[in-house]
């Protein structure tokens, strides 16, 4: 059955629209993959340091906001201090606005709460340099400011000082995390993924190299209710459902019409011969 | 002569990087740190010849007829734009180097990146067909994620996210796992190659 | 978000969507846009938080240890002069060599090693036999050392099922990111520039 690709296209963007404009409230299950990493983050002591590092482009902006976000807000409400990075270059900035704008929502202080060293490129050599001393990695912080001027940084020397890291990326840097830091250096490592990415880290969540995923804008809106928040993430999870049911009843149709035309050219073809 | 110093320059560079994994000691792990940081000044050096090249062939472009033209200026302007906002005004917070990459870069690129929600549909309606048993599995094994991983799976039965869970946790695991392992076997085969000069393709046409 | 960076931001949008209808002049003129966007960012971020702080400053307070890698990163250089080309080989070499070094223990372990011992962990159950099952069968699928066939063959094609199963998950979870991209696409449109839902 031929359609043209535009028909499908509308189709897509009302199973996006129709439910932003008019939320159906379907309810969101919290997986237990969600949990492990919630539950993780909950056992860090108070005051302990987690590194954050923004491991993707701005083209992924809209799953890995809500997901940094979720960690975010979990960290500075249990007074857990951050370190963040970015081993992207578009990274940099992305992580630099949101880690300003959620520490201004909780009231925490640049410098001792948390700080921001910016980007450095060629992840292999920043992830390992960071195993011996991550101020030789980074000299200064993304705003030129001394390594040393930073009371928080100060402290800390190399990943020995760094209770978790949490990579959230849109590629493969987790993988680099494990292979590098991990597997090195002993770091735990958490990574909150774009939905893509997330069966490509399976294997290393069973073997134990990473302590958990969390995966997506679902993973995201079930972080939100282990949080008892409603934010961007939980939003859309009408428009993702609707989204996927109009796909795979694309998918199902698609199958279910090329099974008729191949049934009637098999008729067809039989009956030629036989005549 | 710049045939062989590459060569030896990798091999030595190779088998000290290697060999440190083992040797805890401070004058090496300073070496080695040491060799990190000039791997990332070379990374963007190189960086910086790529975007050297993207200029200079952009200009190139501005002296063609035709509408390539105007699409070169505009991505020179684009280029001076944030070339100049970040040396002449900072990238800090505020900064309207910043400002640009919020409220124009970001979002284009986020928008490129979602049409792929249109194609992939399209795709799908096209091209996902069961013809036989293994593309069955392959329909069925995205059918059931699609559906198990969102609200409305919970919805038609409790048993789909908890099947998504299963299929995610034991099948794809077990042959992502394989293809890992492969990946590190080969992976490691063509370091050793490159180390003992066997394998000089990053010299480009003149290492052969 | 003030205004007019709200109306930047949907016209940018709209000129990027416009391309699902068919390709034009603004969205052609859009992605020229971006491709240049992205490159001036690359190369301020990369001068002013790598090479200003990692090597201009070093090198001006007299740290004499940041003289190799300056001629390594200036032979990089050298390449844009056709002639003198090849000595841009010496950093390549550098960096392919430490890099292929580095990767090969880290490799071996987190890749190899790792996950064999994870697939060995739990055979006693049947969800780690089937594990098992699946990771020896699609090893076996990429073993082209003989021809595939006797046993080899129908050991081999269980692999693919595997493969099949961990292919269509990905093509699910795939589909659930652009999805996701699109949802925060809509939801500035609707929200933040028409103001239809609340943000």
């Amino acid at each position: 059955m031929k359609l043209d690709r535009r028909i499908i296209f509308m189709i897509v963007a009302l199973a996006v629209v129709v439910p932003l404009l008019f939320p159906l409230g379907l309810p969101v299950a919290v997986t237990d993959e969600t949990r492990a990493v919630y539950e993780r983050l909950e056992r860090l002591e108070q005051g302990s340091v987690v590194m954050l590092s923004f491991d993707h482009e701005a083209s992924s902006l809209p799953e890995v906001r809500p997901l940094a976000e979720a960690i975010l807000n979990h960290c500075f409400r249990r007074n857990i201090r951050v370190v963040g990075l970015a081993l992207f270059a578009e990274g940099a900035a992305v992580g630099y606005d949101i880690l300003h704008d959620l520490a201004a929502r909780h009231d925490k202080q640049y410098g001792h709460d948390y700080a921001y060293l910016g980007y450095r490129p060629q992840y292999t050599a920043a992830i390992l340099g960071m195993g011996e001393s991550i101020r030789e990695v980074f000299p200064t912080d993304y705003d030129d400011t001394p390594y040393d001027d930073i009371p928080l940084l100060r402290e800390i020397r190399n990943y020995g000082d760094i209770g978790l890291v949490v990579s959230v990326a849109d590629g493969s840097l987790p993988t680099y995390w494990v292979e590098y830091a991990q597997a090195r250096y002993g770091q735990e490592i958490i990574a909150a993924l774009t939905a893509v990415m997330v069966t490509a880290y399976a294997p290393y969540v069973d073997a134990g190299q990473i302590s958990g995923v969390l995966g997506g804008l679902k993973g995201a809106a079930e972080y939100e209710i282990l949080l008892g928040r409603h934010a961007a993430g939980k939003r859309g999870m009408d428009a993702q459902s609707l989204a996927h049911l109009s796909i795979a009843v694309m998918i199902v149709i698609g199958n279910v019409v090329a099974f008729g035309l191949r049934r009637k050219n098999e008729t067809t073809e039989a009956g030629g011969h036989s005549s | 002569m710049l045939r062989k110093i590459p060569v030896m320059v990798c091999a030595v560079c190779g088998v000290f990087m290697a060999a440190q994994y083992f040797i805890v000691s401070g004058p090496v792990s300073q070496l080695y740190g040491t060799v990190l940081d000039w791997m990332q000044i070379i990374f963007v050096c190189a960086l910086l010849v790529g975007i050297l090249h993207v200029i200079t062939r952009q200009i190139k472009n501005i002296s063609r007829p035709g509408p390539e033209r105007w699409y070169a200026m505009i991505a020179l302007f684009g280029i001076a734009l944030m070339v100049v906002l970040g040396f002449g005004w900072g990238i800090s917070r505020g900064s309207p180097f910043l400002w640009v990459f919020d409220h124009v870069q970001a979002p284009m690129q986020t928008t490129v990146f979602s049409l792929l929600a249109f194609y992939v549909a399209s795709a799908a309606y096209r091209g996902f067909r069961a013809r036989h048993a293994e593309s069955a599995v392959l329909v069925l094994a995205a059918l059931i994620v699609l559906l198990g991983r969102v609200p409305v799976g919970e919805i038609i039965s409790p048993y789909v996210p908890q099947t998504v869970s299963w299929v995610l946790n034991v099948p794809a695991v077990a042959a992502k796992r394989a293809i890992l392992i492969g990946i590190g076997l080969g992976m490691t085969a063509t370091a050793i190659k490159v180390i003992a000069g066997m394998e000089r393709t990053y010299l480009g046409s003149g290492g052969r | 978000m003030s205004d007019i960076g709200i109306w930047i931001t949907a016209l940018a949008t709209l000129a990027i969507y416009s391309f699902l209808y068919r390709d034009n002049p603004f969205y052609k003129a859009a992605e020229y846009l971006l491709i240049g966007l992205t490159v001036g960012y690359s190369l301020v971020i990369s001068v002013k938080t790598v090479l200003w702080p990692g090597l201009v400053l070093p090198l001006l307070g007299g740290d004499t240890a940041k003289i190799i890698p300056l001629v390594l990163g200036g032979l990089m250089f050298i390449r844009l002069v056709p002639k003198l080309g090849g000595w841009s080989r010496i950093p390549l070499a550098v960096y392919v060599g430490a890099g292929a070094g580095v990767s090969i223990p880290a490799m071996l372990k987190a890749r190899v090693l790792q996950q064999m011992g994870a697939t060995m962990s739990n055979v006693t159950t049947i969800s780690g036999v089937i594990m098992l099952v699946g990771v020896i069968t699609t090893i076996l699928y990429f073993y082209f050392s003989r021809e595939q066939k006797g046993l080899l063959q129908p050991v081999a094609k269980i692999g693919t099922y595997y493969m099949m199963i961990f292919f269509g998950a990905t093509f699910g979870y795939t589909v659930m990111s652009r999805v996701s991209l699109l949802i925060g696409r809509m939801e500035f449109l609707l929200g933040d520039w028409l103001r239809l839902i609340a943000r």
